[in-house]
C-alpha cells in the first residue's frame, strides 16, 4: 500500500455538543464548516472536496448539503460508517488530496439529537437489528454491549474497578475541556460503581450519552498547509478491516489484531513511543480491546494494563506507566453526536498534535494513535480502523 | 416522516395507552419468519445450494453467495454465549415489564452456527450451557426465540407455558388506571 506522504491534516474543529437540539444535522454541520474555512482563512470557492458523516440528515444527504451550503466540490464523499466514519474519510480524502482530485477537502461529521430521536435510530439501525434484536428489549446497543462485556469479564477476569479507571481518568480529562457535556461534574470510583444499573453489567457511567454536536478537519497537500501557515499533521499509517472474525460466536477482539504489525511497521513507531492515544469509548471494555488488539498489552490483559497506567492528559495520575488515553475526555464524558463520535477522537488527536488543545494540552504531544470502531449491525460492531498520526513539523 | 416511522413513534411513546405490547415492526423477511413460525418449534432459512441455516434472515446465503433458500424446520440446540439482566429499555412494554423486574436475555451459538438473540426462558441458565432455541409467537403475534435449558422435544404446551411465564403473551398494563 501506498504511504500518504505529502498529505497534511489541518484546522481540527468541534461545535460545542447539546444534549438535546432543536437544530438538524445540518445546522451542525454547516457549523463546522464555517468554522474550518474561517480558521483556514479560505473561502467557500476555495473548497473543492467535501466529505460528511451523518445518521440524522436522511432524507437529505451529502449532495443536499452542497445545494444548501451553495458549495460546488468536484469530489464529493459520504461516509455512514459511525465510530470509523472520522478515520475513512480521512483516509479517502487523503488518497483524492495524493491523486489531485481535490485540492482542499472538509470533512465532517454531524448530528442532531431531537426529542426521543435517537429511540428512531436504535428501532430503525439495520434489518437484522429490526428483526432481531430490538424486539428483545434492547435500549439501543446497550443489550448487545452487555453481553460483550459480561463475556469479556468472565472470560478474562475483569472487574468493573477495571472499567472504571477508563471511566474516571476520562472524566479528569474532560474536567479541562470546556465542550465536554458531562466535563462540569466530576466522577468517583463511589459515583461509578453506585450508578444505576442498565443493563448486566453495564451501568449509567459505562454508556455514552447520545447528543447532537459535529467535528470537522480540512485536508489539503504539505505545502498548501504552509502556505496559509496552519500547523499540520501528517499521516504515518493507516488501516481499516471491517466484519473480521466472523467465526467468533460472541465479540472479544476487533479487525485491528490483523493489521497492528503493519501499522507500526509502516509508521516505524511502536506502541511504547505514542504520546497520546485515542480510542473509540462507546462502552469501556471497547477501549480495553482496543489497547489489547492494538498492542499495548496481551489479549486478556486489559484490565491489568489500565490499573498500571495513568490515562490522564497531564500525567498526573498514580499509575507509573504514563499514556494520556482520551484526552477531551472520550464520548463518554463528551457525549456521543451520532456520526461526529466516529470523529471525536481524530479531532481531538489533531488539536493535540497541533498544539492547540488548550486547557487539556498534552507536554510536547508529537505521536498519536487514533482507533475507530462501529455499527452494530445485529450483536458486534463491525468497522475497524486506525492511524499513526504525527506532528507536521516534527 | 414517513407512514411506519409515525406508527412506530407512536407505539413507541410512553403513553396512557392502558396496554402496551413488544415491538411489532419486522422486514418482509421478518415478516415471512414469523408467519412460517406459527406452526413450528423453529424453521430457520436453509440455503438451497450449500444447506447451511443462517439466521437473522437474509435474501443471500452470507456463505455460498445463492439467493435458493427455504424456511425449514431445524434443531435449536446451541450453547449459551452470555445472558444480561436489562434495566433499561426504550420501549414502553419493557419499560413497564423492567419496573417489576430485569427482563432477562441471552446470546446463543446454535450447533448450525448461526448466533441468536433471545428471551432467557430459564433464570438457572449460565454461560457455557447447552440449551434448547424455539420460537414462539408473542402478544404482537410476531415470533420471537426464547432459550431454555436443553431438553427432549418440548411440546408445543411446554412451549407455550414458557412463553406465558415470561409474561410474553399479555401485554404490559398500566398501572393506576387512565387518567
Amino acid at each position: 500500500m501506498r504511504d500518504y506522504r505529502g498529505v497534511a491534516l489541518v484546522c481540527p474543529v468541534s461545535v460545542p455538543y447539546a444534549r438535546q437540539s432543536a437544530h438538524g444535522a445540518a445546522w451542525f454541520i454547516g457549523g463546522v464548516l464555517r468554522e474550518l474555512l474561517e480558521r483556514a482563512g479560505l473561502s467557500k470557492q476555495a473548497l473543492d472536496g467535501f466529505s460528511v458523516s451523518s445518521f440524522s440528515l436522511a432524507p437529505d444527504s451529502a449532495i443536499a448539503l452542497t445545494q444548501h451550503l451553495n458549495l460546488t466540490p468536484r469530489w464529493i464523499d459520504e461516509v455512514n460508517l459511525g465510530g470509523v466514519s472520522g478515520l475513512v474519510s480521512m483516509r479517502r480524502a487523503a488518497r483524492a488530496i495524493q491523486a489531485g482530485d481535490a485540492e482542499v477537502i472538509a470533512c465532517v461529521g454531524g448530528d442532531g439529537a431531537g426529542h426521543r430521536s435517537f429511540e428512531d435510530t436504535a428501532a430503525n439501525f439495520s434489518s437484522w437489528s429490526i428483526d432481531a434484536s430490538f424486539p428483545y428489549g434492547a435500549g439501543g446497543p446497550n443489550a448487545a454491549f452487555s453481553l460483550i462485556t459480561a463475556h469479556y469479564m468472565e472470560r478474562y477476569g475483569a472487574q468493573r474497578e477495571d472499567f472504571a479507571r477508563i471511566c474516571l481518568d476520562q472524566r479528569y480529562n474532560a474536567n479541562h475541556y470546556p465542550n465536554a457535556l458531562l466535563g462540569h461534574k466530576t466522577l468517583t470510583l463511589s459515583d461509578y460503581l453506585d450508578a444505576r444499573p442498565i443493563a448486566g453489567p453495564l451501568h449509567l457511567f459505562d454508556c455514552v450519552m447520545p447528543c447532537a454536536g459535529g467535528e470537522g478537519f480540512l485536508v489539503m497537500t504539505e505545502e498548501h498547509a504552509r502556505s496559509l501557515g496552519l500547523p499540520w499533521v501528517r499521516i504515518l499509517a493507516a488501516e481499516e478491516l471491517h466484519n473480521a472474525h466472523a467465526q467468533d460466536p460472541i465479540q472479544y477482539r476487533g479487525g485491528w489484531t490483523e493489521y497492528k504489525d503493519r501499522l507500526y511497521d509502516t509508521a516505524g513507531l511502536g506502541p511504547t513511543e505514542i504520546d497520546c492515544l485515542q480510542t473509540y469509548d462507546d462502552y469501556p471494555v471497547i477501549s480495553l480491546m482496543q489497547m489489547e488488539d492494538l498492542g499495548f498489552c496481551q489479549k486478556g490483559e486489559g484490565p491489568q494494563f489500565v490499573n498500571e497506567t495513568d490515562m490522564r492528559f497531564d500525567h498526573s495520575g498514580a499509575g507509573a506507566r504514563k499514556l494520556p488515553h482520551n484526552t477531551c475526555g472520550g464520548q463518554l464524558s463528551c457525549g456521543q453526536a451520532g456520526s461526529a463520535a466516529g470523529f471525536l477522537g481524530l479531532t481531538e488527536a489533531l488539536r493535540q498534535l497541533t498544539g492547540t488543545a488548550g486547557a487539556h494540552q498534552v507536554a510536547e504531544a508529537k505521536s498519536a494513535l487514533v482507533s475507530g470502531y462501529g455499527m452494530i449491525n445485529y450483536d458486534r460492531g463491525l468497522c475497524s480502523a486506525a492511524a499513526l498520526l504525527m506532528a507536521g513539523d516534527a | 416522516m414517513d407512514g411506519t416511522l409515525r406508527r412506530r413513534n407512536k407505539w413507541a411513546r410512553p403513553s396512557l395507552r392502558a396496554r402496551a405490547r413488544p415491538p411489532k415492526h419486522r422486514s418482509p423477511l421478518g415478516q415471512a419468519f414469523s408467519a412460517v413460525n406459527l406452526a413450528a418449534a423453529l424453521m430457520l432459512q436453509k440455503c438451497l445450494a450449500c444447506g447451511r441455516e443462517r439466521y437473522p434472515s437474509t435474501e443471500i446465503c452470507g456463505h455460498c453467495l445463492s439467493g435458493d433458500w427455504l424456511f425449514a424446520p431445524v434443531s435449536g440446540a446451541g450453547t449459551l454465549l452470555a445472558t444480561s439482566a436489562l434495566q433499561h429499555s426504550l420501549w414502553e412494554y419493557f419499560k413497564r415489564r423492567i419496573l417489576k423486574q430485569p427482563w432477562l436475555i441471552c446470546s446463543v451459538r446454535l450447533d448450525s452456527g448461526p448466533t441468536v438473540i433471545a428471551h432467557l426462558g430459564d433464570t438457572s441458565l449460565s454461560a457455557g450451557e447447552r440449551v434448547e432455541v424455539f420460537s414462539h409467537r408473542d402478544v404482537s403475534l410476531s415470533a420471537v426465540m426464547i432459550a431454555v435449558a436443553e431438553s427432549e422435544g418440548l411440546v408445543q404446551a411446554e412451549r407455550s407455558a414458557c412463553v406465558s411465564r415470561l409474561g410474553l403473551d399479555e401485554p404490559a398494563h398500566r398501572e393506576g388506571g387512565l387518567q
